[in-house]
C-alpha cells in the first residue's frame, strides 16, 4: 500500500514537468504582447519592457530560467500586468478565498446531492424521485452566469438581505451566494449519479441476499448499499472538488470574491505570461494530486482493486 | 472552531468600531458645507465601481483611468484642474515659461507634506521625472515624457544618456526648472498628469516594487491607501498630513471592482454605490427610469475606422476616392442613434469639439446632408471602376467585442446597401488584434483614441508619418509639416484647423463619433466634475450632501 502511494505520488512528477513546457511553448507561440494596447509603447519603451522582464532572452533561456526559479526558490516571477506585485502575491490572495468557497460548495453539493440521489432511487418512479430528478435537471442546465445575477437581484436587490459582493475576509454572508451558485450544478450531477447507481445496486443479487435475510431497509442502505453506491460517485468527486477548489470566473467576476479563478482566463487574454504559467501550474498540480488521491481512495473503498 | 471564534471576534470588533464611527460623524451632522451651505451627509464614504482591477498604483508606472482616478487623491503633481479642467496650483504655488516658453519654472509650496512628515521639495520631482524616464523603471509610460519634450529625455529612454542627465532642476528645494527641447505653450497642462507626480526616493529604493502596498506607501495626496485588494477593492481616507486637508470633506473613498456592467448596475439601485457605469445601449432606458442620476457629458475620445494605406495596402483603398466613397456613406447618425444609443456625437474631424483651443474646420462633407453624402459616394465609387456589378470587396477588422460588432455590422450594412459593396467582417481577440493592426495586416480595421491631456496635439500628432500608432501608415508631408509647427506655434489652433482639413481631403480615416461618458451618479454625491472633458477627478473637491 504505501509502496503504491509513493509510485502514484512519483509519477506526478514528471506529468507537472510536461505540462510546463508545453503550456511555455503555447504561450508563446500565441500572437500578441503583455505590453501591447490601444496605445503601442514606441520601440524603445519597449525594448525597456521587455528588458525588465527578461522577454529579450532567447526562449530557452527564459524557459529554463523560469522553471528552475519556480522549482528551487517557489517563485513565478513578477506578473506582466499588476507591475506591483508579483504572481505568488496573486496566488497568496486569491488561492485561500477560492479554497474556502469551494470546500463550502464541495460540502454543500455533497450533503444536498447523495442524500437526494439516495431518496430519489429508494423512492423509485414516485413523485420524489420526479421531482429530485426534475430539481437536479434544472440546476445542471441553468448556468451559473445567469444564476448568480439572478441571485444578487433577489438576495441584495429585492429582499436586501446579502451584500450584493465582495469578499470582506469570509464573512458568511458574502460567501453565501458564491456557494449556492457554485455548487448547483455540482449537486445535481451527484444527485443524479448517486440516484443511477444505487438503482443499480438497489437490484443486484447482495442486497436481494440481505433482504432476504430479514435485515432493515436502513441496515441494508447504509450497512450494503451505501459503499457500492459511492464507488462511481467517488470518481467524480475527484475533477469536481478540483473544479470547485481551482475557482471559477464566473464567481470571481460577479462576486468580486477576489479568487483565483478570474486571474487564469485574463491572464490569457492579457499575455500575462508568468501569471498565466504561474496559475496554469498550481491549477495543473492541484488536479494531478486530487486525481492521485482520488485513486487512492478508489482503492481502499473497492475490495476488487488489489494493490 | 478558534478561527471561527477569532472571525466571530473580529467581527464584533469592527461592528463595535464602526458603530463608534458612525456616532462621531452622527454627531458632527450638523456640518454644513462651507461654500454653498447645503446640509453634509452624516457619512462622507464615497463608493464607486470600477470595471476592473488596477494594474499598478505606481504614478511613474501608472497607464490606466482608473488607475490615475486613485493616484490623483494618493499623490499631488505641480498642478491640478478644477472642474471646469482649467489649471490650479497644486504643490507649485505658480509657475513661469521663459525663453520662448522652452524654460519653465516652478514655485513649489513649502507647506506641503509627505505622509510620513516629510517636506515635498523640488527634489522630489527631480527625482520621480527622472525614474520616469529611467529605462530601469521600465514605464510603459514614459514615452510620455518623451513628447512633454524635456530635454534629452528621448535619448536616456533609449538607453543612451543618463537619467542624471534630464532637463530638470531643483533650484532650491522650493524651485522646479525644466529645460525643453523645443517650445510647448501647453506644457503647464502636461503636468497634471499622474506620470509626472512626485514619489518619495527613499521609500521607492527601500521596498522595491512594493512600495505601493497600503503598509508601505508614502505618498502626498489628500488621502492615503489603507487597502489594496487585487480585483476586489481598494480604499483611501484622509490623509492628515496634506496641506490642505481641512478643506477635504469626504472622509473615505472605496472602489469595488465589478467586471459586469449589469450587475454593477443592480448593486448601485441596492444602494451598495455612489456612482457605476451606463450599461452599453441602456442610457435611454435609465434616462427615463432615473432621470436625475443618469449624466451624460463630452469626452476626448473618437471611435474611428483606419484604412491601410501603406504599400501592403489593397490597391482600391490607394484610390482616395474610394475612401471619400466609404467615409461619406458610413451613416454616423443612424451609429449613434440606433446602435450605440449613449449620445454620441457624429465625427467628421478626428480631434473632438470639446477640446480645448481646438477651432472645429468646416470639412464639407461633415456640412452636407446625409441624402447628399450618399449621392456623392455612389458617384465617387462608379468613377473608381466599383458598382454593383463590379462590387468593391474588403474585410473590416475589429477586436471581439459585442459592442464593435453591432457597429460593424450596421456599417457593412449600409456600405452594402448604398454602394453595392462586399465587406467581411472579421473579429480577432485583443491582443491578436493590435498585433494584426499595428503591423497592417488588416484593409480597415476598428481603432479609438482619447487624448492623453486636453490640447489637439494629443490626437492629430497620431496621423505624422513618425508616430507608432498610426497604424494604417498614412504619409504626407504636408500633414506633417501642419502638427509639428503648431507645437512651438503661437497660433496652434490654425495649424490644427490646417492638418484636419487635410484629414479630410486625404480620409486616411473615417471618423465615426467622439464619445460621450455616461454614468449613474447619485444625487446625494456633489462635485463630480462632468465639466472637466478629461474627467479629472479630485476626491477632495467632492462631498456628500444629506438626502
Amino acid at each position: 500500500m504505501f509502496l503504491f502511494i509513493v509510485k502514484r505520488f512519483a509519477s506526478t512528477i514528471p506529468t507537472i514537468l510536461i505540462l510546463m513546457i508545453i503550456s511555455f511553448v503555447l504561450m508563446r507561440l500565441a500572437p500578441g504582447s503583455p505590453f501591447s494596447g490601444e496605445k503601442m509603447p514606441p520601440p524603445e519603451v519597449l525594448a525597456n519592457l521587455e528588458a525588465k522582464y527578461g522577454l529579450d532572452q532567447p526562449w530557452f533561456i527564459q524557459m529554463w530560467r523560469y522553471i528552475t526559479k519556480i522549482i528551487f526558490h517557489f517563485d513565478f516571477g513578477p506578473s506582466f500586468v499588476y507591475k506591483d506585485i508579483s504572481v505568488n502575491d496573486i496566488i497568496d490572495q486569491g488561492l485561500p478565498i477560492t479554497f474556502i468557497y469551494g470546500s463550502w460548495s464541495f460540502l454543500v453539493a455533497n450533503l444536498v446531492g447523495i442524500p437526494l440521489g439516495m431518496i430519489a432511487a429508494i423512492r423509485h418512479n414516485t413523485w420524489i424521485d420526479y421531482m429530485a430528478i426534475g430539481v437536479s435537471i434544472g440546476a445542471a442546465v441553468l448556468p451559473n452566469f445567469i444564476m448568480a445575477p439572478i441571485l444578487i437581484i433577489i438576495f441584495t436587490l429585492w429582499l436586501d438581505w446579502l451584500p450584493g459582493g465582495g469578499w470582506n475576509n469570509g464573512a458568511w454572508p458574502n460567501v453565501i451566494m458564491p456557494v449556492i451558485a457554485l455548487s448547483t450544478s455540482y449537486m445535481a450531477i451527484i444527485a443524479r449519479l448517486t440516484r443511477g447507481s444505487m438503482l443499480e445496486v438497489l437490484n443486484s443479487n447482495f442486497i436481494r441476499t440481505a433482504k432476504a435475510k430479514g435485515l432493515s431497509s436502513t441496515t441494508v442502505i447504509f450497512r450494503h448499499a451505501l459503499r457500492p453506491t459511492l464507488l462511481p460517485v467517488l470518481s467524480y468527486l475527484g475533477p469536481a472538488f478540483v473544479g470547485m477548489v481551482t475557482g471559477s470566473l464566473v464567481i470571481d467576476s460577479i462576486f468580486v470574491t477576489g479568487g483565483i479563478g478570474q486571474f487564469f482566463i485574463q491572464a490569457a487574454f492579457s499575455r500575462d505570461y508568468s501569471l498565466l504559467m504561474g496559475i496554469t501550474i498550481l491549477l495543473g498540480a492541484v488536479t494531478v494530486l486530487f486525481s492521485t488521491i482520488v485513486d487512492i481512495l478508489y482503492a481502499v473503498l473497492d475490495p476488487k482493486i488489489k494493490l | 472552531m478558534t478561527i471561527l471564534n477569532k472571525k466571530f471576534t473580529k467581527a464584533a470588533l469592527v461592528a463595535v468600531l464602526a458603530g463608534a464611527t458612525a456616532l462621531t460623524a452622527f454627531s458632527a451632522s450638523a456640518a454644513k458645507h462651507p461654500v454653498t451651505g447645503e446640509e453634509l451627509a452624516a457619512d462622507q464614504t464615497y463608493t464607486y465601481r470600477m470595471l476592473d482591477g488596477i494594474p499598478s498604483l505606481d504614478p511613474q508606472i501608472v497607464e490606466d483611468v482608473t488607475g490615475s482616478e486613485i493616484i490623483r487623491d494618493l499623490f499631488e503633481g505641480l498642478l491640478n484642474q478644477d472642474a471646469k479642467g482649467n489649471l490650479v496650483p497644486g504643490v507649485a504655488m505658480s509657475w513661469e515659461p521663459s525663453e520662448g516658453n522652452t524654460v519653465w519654472t516652478f514655485k513649489l509650496r513649502d507647506n506641503a507634506k509627505w505622509s510620513n512628515g516629510d517636506s515635498v521639495t523640488a527634489n522630489d520631482f527631480v527625482y520621480a521625472w527622472r525614474r520616469a524616464v529611467d529605462p530601469k523603471t521600465a514605464s510603459p509610460y514614459s514615452w510620455y515624457m518623451d513628447i512633454m519634450s524635456i530635454t534629452n529625455g528621448a535619448d536616456i529612454i533609449a538607453g543612451k544618456k543618463q537619467p542624471s542627465e534630464l532637463g530638470v532642476e531643483a533650484v532650491d528645494d522650493y524651485t522646479f526648472k525644466v529645460t525643453l527641447t523645443k517650445a510647448l505653450p501647453y506644457f503647464a497642462d502636461m503636468t497634471a498628469h499622474s506620470t509626472t507626480f512626485p514619489t518619495h526616493q527613499a521609500t521607492v529604493e527601500k521596498f522595491g516594487e512594493k512600495w505601493t502596498q497600503p503598509e508601505n506607501m508614502v505618498g502626498n495626496g489628500a488621502y492615503k491607501l489603507t487597502e489594496w485588494k487585487i480585483k476586489e477593492t481598494t480604499t483611501r481616507v484622509r490623509s492628515e498630513s496634506y496641506w490642505n486637508n481641512d478643506a477635504s470633506i469626504l472622509e473615505k473613498v472605496v472602489t469595488l471592482v465589478i467586471p459586469d456592467e449589469n450587475v454593477a448596475l443592480t448593486r448601485y439601485k441596492a444602494g451598495e454605490m455612489d456612482r457605476t457605469a451606463v450599461p452599453a445601449g441602456q442610457y435611454p432606458e435609465l434616462l427615463k427610469e432615473l432621470p436625475k442620476e443618469t449624466l451624460k457629458f463630452p469626452r476626448l475620445c473618437t471611435y474611428y475606422y483606419v484604412f491601410n494605406v501603406s504599400d501592403s495596402a489593397p490597391e482600391a483603398f490607394k484610390n482616395v476616392d474610394v475612401r471619400y466613397a466609404l467615409s461619406y456613406a458610413l451613416d454616423r447618425n443612424i451609429i449613434v442613434e440606433k446602435v450605440t444609443k449613449g449620445g454620441q456625437i457624429p465625427a467628421y474631424t478626428f480631434t473632438p469639439a470639446a477640446t480645448a483651443g481646438f477651432e472645429v474646420p468646416t470639412v464639407d462633407y461633415g456640412t452636407w446632408t446625409q441624402s447628399e453624402r450618399d449621392a456623392k459616394a455612389v458617384k465617387l465609387l462608379d468613377g473608381a471602376g466599383f458598382n454593383k456589378e463590379n462590387p468593391l470587396k474588403f474585410t473590416l477588422l475589429y477586436n471581439t467585442s459585442e459592442g464593435h460588432k453591432k457597429i460593424a455590422t450596421v456599417a457593412a450594412q449600409l456600405w452594402k446597401s448604398k454602394l453595392g459593396a462586399e465587406v467581411t467582417l472579421a473579429n480577432q481577440e485583443w491582443k491578436t488584434f493590435l498585433e494584426t493592426r499595428n503591423n497592417q495586416n488588416f484593409e480597415i480595421a476598428r481603432s479609438g483614441w482619447c487624448g492623453d491631456y486636453n490640447e489637439a496635439s494629443t490626437f492629430l500628432d497620431l496621423f505624422d508619418s513618425k508616430h507608432g500608432n498610426n497604424d494604417g501608415l498614412y504619409a504626407s508631408d504636408a500633414y506633417d509639416a501642419e502638427v509639428r509647427a503648431a507645437s512651438s506655434s503661437s497660433n496652434a489652433a490654425a495649424h490644427y484647423k490646417k492638418a484636419e482639413e487635410i484629414l479630410a481631403a486625404d480620409m486616411p480615416l473615417i471618423p465615426v463619433y467622439h464619445y460621450t461618458g455616461v454614468v449613474m451618479l447619485k444625487e446625494t454625491l456633489k462635485g463630480y466634475p462632468i465639466e472637466n472633458v478629461m474627467l479629472k477627478t479630485y476626491s477632495r473637491n467632492m462631498y456628500k450632501v444629506a438626502k
